[in-house]
């Protein structure tokens, strides 16, 4: 993944060599990890800082000539005017496609501080990582993220090291329940999507709301290629999620959308999907059914 | 260690002293303080220690990234004198501990560089007479809630001390020729990466050498805190935090939680 | 305590010596799933047998000609038809992309809903479940359900099954009052009639719709109605009324009871963890 690590600062190689661990987990997920038999051995931590554009390609320089396309692979769909009129004002063509370049340079920079938190596990001489926590964060310099992610690195006592230690965002009870339920966990996953809508003279009528005169219905019709931008997006970011499974599920996943707009018919729609990936090491078995409650007060 | 009480201000004696007549007050909730006895410990009093500081200045170089020692011990010294006074007020009233310590930094409007920081708890005692405090005959204190030392005390578990460690970093500004050089493309900086990285350990670092220092098995619940106070943003302040433990007991007398649904709204 | 009344006492130190044992190798073959349920949630479902098959979602805007919204008498029926329109498009391709993965139905569904002067937009996401070692079952017995899994499965444990989404909205125009009734209500308190009656009026057809719909589905209740109404902000004199919830029908002859135990929490946040909750 990270093609070029970062040296363990100076700092880190006493932290390590101590005795003692350091561990981000809460108590209650601490009582939990013993009562699993796990014995964390200390807080891992990646990171890694990008420069960072939306406009990377494309958009800037291409705002009111003629949409970007193509070339960088990935979904592409033109929409063409059905009116036949030519004027400068007038969105004769649109366009959908995904921003291949912001997604890979966003899942760069997650798995490359992703790896270099496994990297500072294994210093540690953990089988796993716990309860990760992952920011995505600007920093004050204007076009800059920071992507740090951070967990409590764990060893199971009697187990043999993996070759790359596991990962999860659960901890505490969640994690104990998921081993009880058959799963084991193999490692987080991160995807994002990302889709540039270029509309087209029909979606900002229908946006803007003048379709009555220039779309020629009065109807409430569906915007087609919001649509078909929105759908995509959700595809594309659960594609890629699976594509890091290799056979496993994906579990306690969660997908955020959002949409940008950056001038008047030009949006961006970024999903972005988080979750467990697990692995069922058993034959499913039931858990027992969780006692229903009142809470006197 | 317990009679040292030279650096306290004198109307904390009278009240320190109505305290030591039986009188408890204490912020804990009513589930806290039960949680606390079922564990064998007896609250004592609200403890706090306060340290107004001024927090000097120091220049920083626009395009090169690099600690501000200067600040980071002033930032440090001022919590380490809160913790300090707080651990005092505590001691005289023969505490074991201190649990639910929330360390607070407040900014006045007529002091522009001056901070004060604030350390409050509840010091308490063992029923039994045992002392435990700490390997350096002072107080314990955590910034565990009730329910949290509670839980502790059940794995086998008994806390130290807060830890803590600082780091105050500048963060480099670009020059304009670097933004141009790699203008339109997401390239990972590693010089930001690097000094990122830097900042956080070395607060981690200066935390784990406290805990050492308490002889501790390990540190839990620990906080990473970023915070630019007034210095603008260029500057942040990276602050570790967690609670030192140590394995007194290896019998675990935590039952297996029962999973539950609550139909609580 | 001990023993933690009905669970089976594992021996978890063993489970996860196994479990990690299981990574040595790659993923047994197998259908993959994926899940947007926190763990918590997808607990629950477990407990009754039912396992997650796959996220689905549904999305659609409709356009609305702002015209409409500020002038006109009774119902803005182009408006309410956008919201109709965009609800059911989307609920058909959630519905769609369940029923291809072989789900019995999808819970947890997040409605993102936007009503804006141009256009109305219905987001869904939500996860495809069915039991465990069951096949797929005729698409139009697959139901999509705004229920939470933990919601899903206490209405199951209690007898009774969601059928759908059932969904209603009016969009109504609040007549203006004539230029003599402003001046004269200026300075009083007054009802404004007008609006009143006009949030009445949304209201009553957007509660039928629901209804209606709910029937349509053969159930015999609506639980979890959610309810926005109100006057909308980008237009002085129109009112809106939407509700939607899911359908319920009882399985068999008699609501099951669930004899809560009545506890006593010694916390002072019950902390619910989520997953999907990433600082």
């Amino acid at each position: 993944m990270g093609d070029r690590p970062a040296d363990l600062p100076e700092a880190l190689g006493r932290r390590i060599s101590d005795g003692s661990f350091t561990s981000g987990l809460s108590v209650a997920e601490f009582a939990a990890c013993l009562e699993l038999g796990l014995e964390p051995v200390g807080l891992a931590q990646g990171f890694c800082a990008m420069q960072w554009s939306t406009y990377a390609m494309g958009g800037a320089f291409a705002r009111g000539i003629a949409p970007y396309g193509g070339g960088q692979g990935g979904y592409v769909e033109n929409y063409q005017c059905p009116h036949g009129m030519v004027s400068g004002e007038h969105r004769a063509w649109g366009q959908n496609y995904q921003q291949t370049w912001i997604e890979d340079a966003w899942l760069k920079g997650f798995s490359s501080a992703y790896s270099r938190m496994l990297e500072e596990a294994q210093a540690l001489g953990a089988h796993g990582v716990i309860g990760v926590v992952d920011t995505v964060g600007h920093l004050s310099d204007l076009g800059i993220i920071e992507f740090h992610l951070r967990g409590t690195a764990v060893s199971v006592p009697g187990a043999t090291a993996p070759p790359t230690p596991w990962s999860t965002y659960l901890a505490g009870q969640r994690l104990v329940k998921v081993i009880e339920a058959g799963f084991a966990p193999v490692a987080i996953v991160a995807a994002v999507a990302s889709v540039r809508v270029w509309a087209y003279c029909m979606t900002e009528y229908l946006m803007g709301g003048t379709a009555g005169f220039f779309g020629g219905a009065s109807d409430p019709v569906e915007i087609a290629q919001i649509v078909a931008a929105q759908l995509t997006a959700r595809e594309i970011v659960r594609s890629s999620a699976r594509t890091q499974l290799h056979g496993d599920s994906l579990h306690g996943a969660s997908v955020s959308v959002l949409e940008r707009e950056f001038e008047k018919g030009d949006l961006e729609i970024q999903a972005l999907l988080r979750g467990n990936r697990l692995r069922r090491f058993k034959e499913f078995d039931a858990l027992a059914v969780p006692r229903a409650t009142v809470r006197l007060s | 260690m317990s009679n040292d009480t030279s650096d306290l201000p004198q109307a904390t004696g009278r009240r320190l002293e109505e305290l030591e007549k039986g009188l408890f007050t204490s912020d804990l909730s009513v589930n806290e303080f039960l949680l606390i006895k079922e564990v064998g410990f007896h609250p004592l009093g609200l403890v706090m220690g306060s340290s107004i500081y001024h927090t000097g200045i120091q220049t920083r170089k626009w395009s090169q990234s690099q600690e501000l020692t200067k600040l980071t011990e002033a930032m440090y010294n001022a919590r380490e004198l809160a913790m300090t006074r707080m651990e005092e007020e505590a001691a005289q009233l023969g505490a074991d501990g201190v649990v639910g310590v929330r360390l607070d930094v407040n900014y006045y409007e007529w002091g522009k560089d001056a901070a004060e920081f604030i350390a409050v708890g509840t010091a308490v005692k063992a029923e039994d007479g045992v002392s435990r405090r700490n390997k350096l005959g002072k107080p314990f204190t955590s910034d565990l809630s009730g329910q949290d030392f509670w839980t502790l005390v059940q794995t086998g578990y008994f806390p130290q001390g807060l830890v803590m460690g600082t780091c105050v970093y500048h963060i480099a500004h670009r020059g304009l020729g670097q933004t141009l050089g790699s203008a339109g493309q997401n390239v990972e900086l590693p010089n930001f990466t690097q000094a990122l990285y830097e900042a956080r350990e070395l607060a981690m670092t200066r935390m784990q050498d406290e805990a050492t220092a308490l002889d501790a098995t390990g540190i839990v619940g620990v906080r990473l805190e970023e915070k630019s106070h007034q210095w603008g943003s260029h500057t942040i302040e990276f602050l570790s935090l967690g609670t030192a433990v140590v394995k007194a007991s290896d019998v675990v007398s935590l039952d297996r939680p029962l999973t539950i649904v609550s139909l609580d709204n | 305590m001990t023993g933690a009344g009905d669970e089976t006492a594992l021996n978890l130190p063993a489970e996860l010596r196994r479990a990690v044992a299981s990574l040595g190798g790659p993923a047994a073959a197998g259908a993959v799933t994926t899940s947007d349920l926190s763990i918590d949630e997808e607990l629950n479902l477990h407990s009754l047998g039912w396992e997650p098959l796959e996220l689905v979602s549904g999305y659609s805007v409709f356009s609305v000609a702002p015209g409409y919204w500020s002038w006109g008498q009774g119902e803005i029926a182009s408006a309410s038809a956008a919201h109709d329109g965009a609800f059911r498009h989307a609920i058909a391709r959630m519905h769609r992309d369940a029923a291809a993965v072989g789900a019995h139905g999808v819970v947890g569904v997040h409605v993102e809903r936007v009503v804006a002067s141009s256009h109305v937009e219905i987001s869904l996401l939500g996860t495809a479940v069915r039991p465990v070692g069951t096949r797929a079952i005729p698409a139009d017995q697959v139901f999509v359900s705004d229920l939470s899994a933990r919601d899903f499965t206490l209405l199951r444990t209690a007898g009774w099954e969601p059928l759908g989404l059932a969904v209603g909205a009016s969009f109504v125009f609040a007549p203006r009052r004539r230029v003599g009734t402003v001046l004269q209500q200026q300075s009083q308190n007054v009802e404004l009639t007008n609006f009143t009656e006009a949030i009445y009026a949304a209201r009553e057809s957007a509660m039928e719709r629901m209804q209606k719909s709910a029937l349509a589905l053969k159930g015999t209740g609506v639980v979890d109605v959610k309810v926005v109404e109100g006057p909308m902000s980008f237009a002085s004199h129109a009112v809106g009324f939407a509700a939607w919830g899911t359908v319920v029908r009882m399985v068999g002859d008699a609501h099951q009871l669930i004899h809560p135990r009545a506890v006593v929490s010694l916390n002072d946040l019950d902390v619910a963890f989520d997953a999907r909750k990433l600082e």
